[in-house]
């Protein structure tokens, strides 16, 4: 990241958002007064209120899903503040001498400026800089392109007609049960819209917005890549954030019309908890995208924060000559609890899939794949991979595959094949035998085992991406 | 609840007396229990019409009913008819007891979450307890025959006892005529460097409703080899857990269904490693054609201590039909980390190279997709221990690809 930008991100946040809602902190508890309030305080148009209410009230009449390989507490919904404005300033701690010094040993070692590790800290950064530039130019050349990108609040009012349409397409409000809820309270997330034939000039990313750090509770995000468009979108930081939300339950809509491609890209370190499990983010989040004709989209995601993550981003392959992609690697330790992967479901003809997924498990932390590739009657020479590997580092850890493999279609063609090992004595012994200390050597097998997830992150990501994961895997090994 | 389940447990109540805890802590379990839905995992596929609808009566009388032969095999047949014993072996060899009793191993085996498990615990009239003596080999084939007349219900349950050393080879034979209902449930105990090789056949096709599980415990160096063959019918669902209790056990299981019409087969495969130096190997084939379903779950459990364990499955399925359906699981679940576990699942049509390669030598094109699903399965029934029962099973299948031909 570059200092520039920075800047812009301080200034970003100095303005606008802070005085927009500073007033506002609900108290807890949840019922259609606290949805009628968040929409009142969005300045939401009737048909808004209406969507989150009736989601409301499907939400009410479902029931907390179970299957999932993890093991959490009862969370108490009734117990969470369902719309808080960003902490004033004053609440902030004033310099990074008053941040847990463990979070600045590893902003540090993962190579993040200053400026930044006060921004992630959640410093109160006064605007000091002058990067009014750096926006406008960012903003110009979208514009210019004529792509959409702006937090979805704003497009509720700017871009009725498009929201209306779309939102809810992918997922339906009454998909799952966190769904369900996300609808009813979402307070913000971004909108992005790449017109016909366009090639969205610059990567997009949550991270250029600072609006969106503290609305992530319940985030909610729709992009939609008309006809013949490309579009590469980046969400989340490789840095841990702090934040003190316990619950995050966010949804994530692509829709990808004919021609076009979508590559959604995510780093996920939210705070994991402390060695013994205690606290930590709840992660459970549901996105889809659907593929129209001869359309793409690519999911790749690293998960390494959270202590529990609950998160399957799909693929509906419904056009003809559709692909999906799924690229993750997920590492738990600690006591943290993923149970990530999934969904391909072919619909169109010719629709092909690929999924890899690399999961590593160190300490005392469990690690699930599940996923679901489906072929239905009409998905004609249909084709499907998948890959699940594990590694476990230690013996008090556990890995574990779940894969749903239905086909109703003669012609589509589906495999599946999932190993587990752990980092090999052969392979530690050959990289000490050349000097490197068992940490590095670890760190590097590792390295090499996701190496076919990383080379689909962007560039600067994927860098950053394995440094991360070195710096998560400290202290597992021996 | 269903009706039939609650007619069951109406059942159970009225000839309680004389059960022994085991089956009366199963009866306990029964009136506790959610009927399985289609929001039950391990009934997520497999819907229970059929049994909800089944006309299926316990006969006060029941016709003599034969077991198929197979030639060049003389067993020692142990014969349920509707569910009653009817014949044990005029002679046993020495070393080998049948008795009609309560044992210590039933339902220690069988886990306790099989709905039709349970109701078998508290329905199965005659429960046979078959034991092998110490260090003894019995050479002759020993046959379970689960032979059910029309419209009849019937529920049978056998447990064996393979003491330390000995071995025993088994054949699990069932033949239901039209609408039955059967739940066969067998449990093996084997013990310390005993060894068992067991069938499983369900070649029967057709309206009949058939559930049931073979549940093996492998003691220290004991091993086993198991091979299942089951056709569909109207449902038909087999759970087989292999338990490794004892180091150095090893476990063998291959698998085959060939479904067809609107045949329904689901298989259970769960292996619980529990303790290391263990080692699994799985190999399942299915082909489903027509308007036919399979479901297969294959799970591998690991469990902490289980260092050092091998444990791979295969499941491979040929799906012949535009209406057919073939749903596969195979799931891991790994706690130990010096251990080698695989899976593997693909589902796929016949390769059509090599349809064209056999059709440019000459071959009809019905001919070539026999021979080449054939191929796919022989395979398996070439690995069968006792070559007669493989020369006895491959012309029924052959039959059974011939008429999914016709079609």
């Amino acid at each position: 990241m570059t200092e520039q930008i920075d800047k812009a991100l301080a200034r970003e946040y100095e303005a606008g958002f802070v005085s927009a809602v500073e007033s506002e902190t609900f108290e807890p508890g949840l019922d259609e007064d606290v949805i009628r309030r968040i929409s009142e305080v969005k300045g939401e148009p009737e048909w808004m209120l209406e969507w989150r209410l009736k989601a409301f009230r499907v939400w009410q009449e479902m029931e907390e899903p179970d299957w999932a390989h993890l093991s959490y507490p009862k969370i108490d919904l009734q117990s969470v503040s369902y719309y808080s404005a960003p902490k004033s300033m004053k609440d902030k701690p004033k310099s990074l001498d008053e941040v847990d010094p463990e979070l600045l040993r590893t902003y540090e070692k993962l190579g993040i400026p200053l400026v930044e590790q006060q921004m992630l800290a959640g410093i109160a950064v006064d605007a000091v800089f002058d990067s009014v530039s750096v926006v406008t130019t960012f903003r110009e050349k979208l514009e210019e392109a004529g792509v959409i990108f702006c937090p979805i609040s704003e497009a509720v009012h700017k871009y009725p007609d498009l929201i209306k349409k779309y939102i809810g397409s992918v997922v339906p409000t009454k998909d799952n049960y966190f769904a369900a809820l996300n609808c009813a309270v979402f307070t913000d997330g971004s909108f992005v819209y790449i017109p016909k034939g366009t090639r969205c000039p610059m990567e997009l990313s949550t991270y250029f917005r600072i609006n969106e750090q503290n609305t992530g509770q319940f985030e909610r995000t729709l992009i939609i890549a008309d006809e013949g468009s490309y579009v590469s979108y980046l969400e989340g930081c490789t840095a841990p954030q702090r934040d003190e939300n316990q619950l995050h339950a966010a949804v994530v809509e692509l829709v990808a019309m004919d021609n076009a491609e979508i590559k959604y890209s995510t780093v996920q370190n939210w705070y994991p908890g402390d060695e013994e499990g205690k606290g930590g983010i709840y992660n459970f989040v549901t996105k889809r995208g659907v593929c129209h004709t001869n359309a793409k989209i690519s999911w790749t995601q690293v998960e390494t924060g959270s202590a529990v993550t609950w998160k399957y981003p799909s693929c509906v392959l419904k056009g003809d000559n559709s692909v999906g992609e799924f690229y993750s690697v997920a590492l738990t330790r600690g006591r943290q609890q993923a149970d990530t992967g999934t969904k391909m479901i072919h619909i169109g003809k010719n629709t092909k899939s690929t999924i890899i997924s690399k999961g590593i498990s160190a300490g005392k932390s469990n690690n699930s794949y599940r996923g679901l590739v489906r072929m239905n009657p009409g998905a004609e020479g249909a084709r499907n991979f998948t890959q699940c590997d594990s590694l476990l580092i230690g013996d008090q850890c556990g890995a574990h595959t779940f894969p749903y493999v239905e086909s109703r279609n003669p012609s589509a063609i589906v495999e599946h094949e999932a190993t587990t090992s752990k980092v090999s004595d052969d392979q530690l012994f050959l990289c000490r035998q050349r000097g490197v200390d068992p940490e590095k050597a670890v760190s590097m097998i590792v390295n090499g085992f996701c190496k076919e997830v990383f080379k689909e992150l962007p560039m600067e990501f994927a860098v950053e991406a394995g440094k991360l994961l070195e710096i998560s895997l400290e202290g597992s090994v021996g | 609840m269903s009706e039939w389940l609650q007619q069951a447990i109406a059942r159970a109540d009225s000839i309680q007396d004389g059960f022994e805890d085991q089956r009366a802590s199963s009866l306990a379990l029964l009136k506790d229990i959610q009927w399985p839905t289609r929001k039950t995992e391990a009934w997520k596929y497999t819907p229970l019409r059929a049994v909800e609808r089944s006309t299926a009566i316990f006969k006060e009388e029941s016709p003599e009913l034969e077991p198929v032969a197979v030639e060049g095999l003389e067993f020692l047949e142990l014969t349920f008819v509707d569910g009653q014993l009817v014949s044990l072996p005029e002679e046993l060899p020495e070393g080998l007891t049948i008795e009609m009793q309560e044992s210590s191993l039933f339902a220690t085996i069988k886990p306790e979450r099989h709905v039709f498990g349970l109701v078998n615990d508290v329905l199965a009239a005659d429960v046979a307890v078959v034991t092998v003596a110490e260090g003894v080999a019995i050479e002759q084939l020993l046959r379970i025959n689960n032979l059910l007349s029309n419209g009849a219900q019937g529920h049978i349950r056998v447990v064996v006892d393979i003491k330390a050393g000995a071995s025993l080879k088994v054949v699990e034979n069932a033949e239901g005529q039209g609408a039955s209902l059967t739940t066969a449930y067998t449990e093996y105990q084997i013990g310390a460097e005993a060894n068992l090789e067991h069938y499983r056949f369900a070649l029967q096709a057709g309206d009949n409703v058939a559930i049931g599980g073979s549940h093996f415990k492998l003691l220290e160096k004991a091993s086993l080899n198991s091979s299942i063959i089951g056709f569909g019918s109207n449902l038909q669902r087999i759970d087989t857990d292999i338990i490794h209790a004892g180091e150095k056990a090893d476990a063998k299981l291959n698998a085959i269904y060939l479904l067809d019409g609107t045949e329904l087969f689901d298989l259970h495969a769960n292996v619980e490693h529990a303790v290391p130096n263990c080692t699994t190997e799985e190999n399942v084939r299915g082909i489903a054609g027509d308007s036919s379903r399979a479901v297969f779950n294959g799970r591998i459990h690991i469990h902490r201590d289980a260092q050092k364990t091998l444990a791979e499955l295969n499941n491979r399925n040929l799906l012949m039909s535009n209406k057919a359906e073939i749903n596969t699981k195979p799931e891991l679940e790994i706690y130990a980390d010096d251990v080698r576990c695989a899976h593997g699942a693909t589902i796929a049509e016949i390769d059509r190279k090599a349809l064209y390669y056999l059709q440019t030598r000459g071959v009809s094109r019905s001919q070539a997709q026999l021979m080449l699903s054939f191929g796919f399965i022989n395979e398996l029934i070439d690995q069968m221990p006792t070559a007669e029962l493989a020369e006895w099973v491959r012309p029924i299948i052959r039959d059974r690809f011939a008429q999914m031909e016709v079609k």
